[in-house]
């Protein structure tokens, strides 16, 4: 086995090597990202002290930073982004739950499967937003409406990812499980599940977005706190560094989130070969 | 489903009624729905398969070997004929049957330990007892420092080892092999082939191998089945006498009468019609 010992090894040394060059690229790019923004922010800036820009209509970075001071003092800051945090996760989590389960479940009867499409399809066509009114009617304007438009958000596109991903289990897969003796429950538990749980991961990083939107798209509606509510008093008073402000909490939650589902995966399923 | 109690001696289970492993009579397989003209894939194949028998079926590509050996381990219905198992009708998942394909279809997320315990798993064997077996299983393949590798760190040759490690693991009286060593090279190939010719003689297995490979049909086996074009038949059956221990495949395909056999078998292949 000296040969395939050898196999195993040559493909090592050549990752470390590829890691190295990998690491330096990744730094370069870092760089470039960040140096693309300043001149972004500068020339936003400059186009505003210049007065070429409405620093009424088009807010400016200092002033953005102004308030995002101002919002960490008053604390406003750390309590509508965990507001909304909250909910997006709640949503995120329940959402996936929901339509995971249910996705891996329609794996079992191919009949229930075809019954119940039109009706996925159909669900999962409806613009969230249309939903706000009766979900605020059902669930009220606190913390449960929100959680459930982000569920609403998640749902359906769960669902779907893990259907396809239960129904794209490599046929002769399935009959090898078969002529090892397994019953369709074995077949469910130790093939169709960990087989999807690669496209579910890769579906959570999706979701994770349509979670935070159907989040801020409730306290839109309805709410008196988070970073939607933030957004939406502000606009409405026209305090545009202000929406801005909120907006940069969003995006910053947004990558937070995104960052430690990225991780989750990584810690779940250790067998996937990451680049 | 197999038990602790026959799996450490295969003669045992095996010799009860004396019926060969596998008796198939007349089976046909059409696709197509009735009223419509039936596109025929395999029009009438007959054959035993004896007890420590391997027996090779060699075909043209698009011959339909893949449905048959789908047909013998009841994964395709059968549209004709019947087949036997140690003397009973095919009903459902035949027991004590290993099944290998070209792909390894290893599972990415166990190691090799747990991908060759996967059918003591899932016959409901206890957990020492089936590492106990895994573990001597991957010993007899040759790949004792390989056991908590996932199949993404092992070389093509290794994963088919780790595969055929889990096919005997469950003390299969019966391999059915399609194109098991196709994907790899002429060296690995050699190699496992001459492996599983020894795990498989030394235990008293039957194997029935599919394979386009007229090279590999005759050093491997007793006897080789020659397939015609769509729909298939048998057009030839030879009986493989090398006069060498049939365990070594260099030696097999050293042999002089081999050179012959695999003439007359490509001759009878039609290889040029294929392609009509």
């Amino acid at each position: 086995m000296s040969q395939n010992e050898l196999s195993i090894r040559t493909p090592l040394r050549r990752d470390v090597a590829t890691g190295k060059r990998k690491l330096r690229e990744s730094a370069g790019v870092f760089i470039c990202q960040i140096a693309l923004l300043a001149v972004l922010l500068g020339l936003w800036e400059m186009a505003t002290a210049s007065k070429a820009l409405n620093t009424f209509l088009f807010g400016s970075p200092s002033a953005i930073w102004g308030f995002l001071v101002k919002m960490w003092q008053d604390g406003s800051l750390v309590r509508d982004t965990s507001i909304t945090g909250l909910e997006t996760i709640l949503g995120f989590i329940l959402g996936n739950i929901i339509g995971t389960l249910l996705g891996l479940a329609l794996w079992y009867s191919r009949f229930v499967s075809r019954v119940v499409q039109p009706f996925i399809t159909a669900l999962g066509s409806i613009p969230i937003i249309a939903l706000a009114p009766i979900v605020i009617i059902w669930f009220g304007t606190d913390l449960a409406s929100k959680v459930a438009m982000s569920t609403l958000s998640v749902v359906v596109v769960a669902l779907i990812i893990a259907y396809k991903g239960a129904m794209s289990v490599d046929q002769d897969q399935i009959n090898l499980m078969r002529t090892l003796g397994a019953r369709k429950r074995q077949i469910f538990t130790k093939l169709i599940v960990p087989a999807s749980l690669g496209d579910i991961f890769s579906g959570l990083k999706l979701t994770v977005g349509f979670a935070l939107v159907g989040a801020i798209i409730g306290e839109f509606m309805s709410s008196s706190e988070g970073l939607g509510h933030a957004i939406f008093k502000a606009g409405s008073l026209y305090i545009i560094p202000k929406v801005f402000a909120a907006l940069v909490a969003t995006i910053a939650l947004a990558l937070v989130l995104s960052f430690v589902v990225g991780k989750l995966e990584r810690v779940l399923i250790p067998w996937r070969q990451h680049d | 489903m197999i038990s602790t109690a026959t799996s450490s001696n295969p003669e045992a289970a095996t010799t009860q009624g004396g019926a060969a492993p596998l008796v198939v009579s007349g089976i046909q397989k059409s696709y197509g729905q009735a009223g419509q003209r039936a596109a025929e894939i395999i029009a009438d194949i007959t054959f035993t398969l004896g007890k420590g028998e391997i027996v090779s079926m060699v075909g043209p590509s698009g011959c339909g070997k893949s449905t048959l050996l789908n047909m013998l381990c009841g994964i395709t219905p059968l549209s004709g004929g019947s087949v036997l198992w140690r003397g009973e009708a095919l009903a459902g998942m035949p027991q004590r049957v290993g099944y290998m394909l070209q792909k390894d279809l290893l599972l990415p997320w166990r190691t090799a330990l747990h991908n060759v315990s996967l059918g003591m798993e899932l016959q409901g064997l206890a957990q020492g007892e089936r590492e106990k077996r895994a573990h001597s299983m991957l010993n007899k393949v040759g790949l004792s420092q390989f056991h908590d590798y996932y199949p993404s760190a092992l070389s093509g040759g290794m994963r088919q080892r780790v595969a055929l490690a889990r096919t005997l693991a469950i003390d299969p009286e019966v391999l059915l092999l399609d194109e098991p060593f196709a994907a790899l090279d002429f060296q690995t190939k050699l190699l496992l082939e001459s492996d599983m010719a020894q795990l498989v003689r030394r235990e008293g297995r039957s194997l029935l191998m599919i394979t386009h490979d007229v090279e590999e049909a005759v050093s491997l086996s007793d006897r080789v089945i020659v397939l015609s074009h769509r729909p298939a038949r048998i057009r030839a059956v030879h009986e493989v006498d090398l006069g060498v221990d049939r365990a070594d495949m260099m030696a097999a395909r050293d042999s002089a009468r081999f050179t012959e056999y695999v003439r007359t078998i490509w001759s009878q292949l039609d290889v040029r019609a294929v392609t009509a």
